[in-house]
């Protein structure tokens, strides 16, 4: 049953992390940023500047906004990289969750009044099928796209409306006329449900 | 709390819910091995939407680098005091878990000894709160506290652990591989320590140092943890063994010098035993030496 000699003790399985290379190197980059390397910013620029501001502007919509905010999120890079840490995570995840909380934070705070909540009462899911100028992208991205419509509506729309959206769960189970609870469980299910479909690991 | 990990990964939660889940998250290592991979998914769906930043954003940003001055690094022993951290809140179960024994139950006899920690759950949790908030703040004298009820052994424990977290072990987990593996071994190791099941038995090795292992088994599992093992010559290990009537399979060798040690030992069933003995570096196939240490692994 069990091979008497192998060591049975649990091995982790090696993460190889979101696109491994690229994503070493701007490890790698991340660590010279650190050490006040202009020439490694601008690199990490290159590589991030698209992603972050995408993803800004698909919470923000208005331009001149997502302009101010992808600029303060990439100074940041600048700023912090000395506390980006390889251990808990990509240098893409780090900086992209960076993004994309601060886009989702500047809407909050925003939006302690009305002008939200009519803009929730007539906002449709597909609007976040089709936004104008998406750059055409990495093999990555157009793989997160195919993961993300092999999703259930359900899961797909909790997912699209809070990442896309920028919207808390309570505010998507508002839109989507589920329970609460339901939303909690469709997000982490579908998320999960993603990781596994691009084949992710942590 | 676990079925947050999504929406957090997500930035769904107010500041509120964000505020607590982010508590719970650090005494929780198989929540943050889950919000991590959300995070990389999440990042994947950044970049379905990236997009072309106009085409000032560039300069405007690099030239703003120059007059930005950078964020000196955490402290250099960050990576390890956060690893430190996990197992500091680990060690507080296990402490936890000894604190349920009943008091003559003294750990320094040379057999056996075992208690269930079903008895009291819920008095059981405050107290880990409590003993991870005291993780939290610092390594005091918080620990000898009531939490922990049996003197001896768990004193030892909890010390050691303080000793383990400050600097043994965790200083040699470096590069990245090593510690995903580890914060995955870690991840077990907690599963099987909060397992509705889990089981303790504890005993001394004949040459000193103590042995403790909990064991599921449910989960068919058991962590097996040594303190104060002695020392051995650079040419010989300990090995750790799960012997049963049809031989003896290898867990995994300990470090000859580290004065904590922790393995997890997986397909372990009611009748086997834990065994330790002292092998050439290198380890065995099978055992070669008389055990140091035996515990019997009871359901």
């Amino acid at each position: 049953m069990h091979d008497m000699s192998r060591p049975e003790i649990r091995a982790a399985r090696p993460d190889p992390g979101p696109a491994e290379g690229e994503a070493q190197d701007l490890a790698f980059l991340l660590a010279q940023v650190a050490r006040g390397d202009h020439q490694a910013f601008e690199a990490v620029y290159g590589q991030l500047a698209g992603p972050v501001y995408g993803v800004v502007r698909q919470v923000l919509r208005d331009p001149a906004q997502s302009e101010e905010v992808a600029q303060e999120v990439l100074l940041e890079v600048w700023r912090s990289a000395s506390r980006f840490d390889p251990a808990r995570g990509s240098g893409v995840a780090w900086v992209l969750t960076m993004a994309h909380r601060r886009a989702v934070d500047r809407v909050r705070s925003e939006n302690a009044g009305s002008r939200r909540e009519q803009k929730v009462a007539s906002e449709t899911v597909t609007e976040y099928d089709d936004v104008a100028d998406i750059v055409e992208t990495s093999l990555e991205g157009q793989r997160a796209r195919r993961c993300l419509d092999s999703l259930t509506d359900l899961q797909g729309e909790s997912i699209k409306l809070a990442y896309y959206g920028g919207y808390s769960y309570p505010e998507v189970a508002q839109l989507l006329g589920v329970a609460l609870g339901t939303v909690k469980t469709r997000i982490r299910d579908g998320l999960i449900r993603m990781r596994d479909c691009m084949g992710v690991m942590a | 709390m676990h079925v947050l990990t999504g929406s957090y990964a997500l930035d769904a939660l107010d500041a509120q819910e964000r505020a607590e889940f982010e508590r719970h998250l650090q005494h929780c290592p198989s929540c943050q091995a889950e919000v991590r991979g959300l995070r990389e998914t999440a990042a994947r769906l950044a970049i379905a939407r990236a997009a072309q930043p106009p085409a000032q954003l560039e300069q405007r940003v690099l030239a703003a680098t120059y007059r930005t001055r950078q964020l000196p690094p955490l402290p250099a022993d960050r990576l390890r005091r956060d690893l430190g951290q996990t197992r500091l809140a680990r060690l507080a179960r296990l402490a936890r878990l000894f604190a349920g024994r009943p008091a003559a139950d003294q750990p320094d006899s040379s057999h056996g000894h075992r208690s269930d920690r079903r008895s009291d759950r819920r008095s059981d949790r405050r107290s880990d709160r409590r003993a991870a908030r005291r993780s939290d703040r610092g390594r005091g004298s918080g620990w000898s506290n009531n939490w922990l009820r049996s003197p001896r052994l768990v004193g030892a424990v909890a010390a050691a652990s303080v000793a383990a977290a400050v600097g043994l072990g965790i200083t040699q987990v470096s590069t990245q591989h090593q510690l995903d593996s580890a914060q995955a071994t870690s991840a077990a190791i907690a599963k099987v320590l909060d397992a509705p099941d889990a089981r303790i038995e504890a005993t001394s090795a004949t040459a000193g140092g103590a042995v403790t292992v909990v064991v599921s088994a449910l989960q068919r599992e058991a962590v097996v943890t040594t303190r104060g093992m002695p020392s051995l010559s650079s040419s010989r290990v300990y090995q750790v063994w799960v012997m049963s009537s049809s031989g003896a399979r290898s867990v995994g060798l300990l470090s000859s010098t580290a004065h904590i040690g922790e393995l997890l030992a997986s397909g372990v069933q009611s009748g086997d035993q834990i065994g330790i003995t002292v092998e050439p570096s290198g380890g065995s196939s099978r055992p070669t030496t008389t055990p140091v240490a035996t515990v019997p692994v009871t359901a």
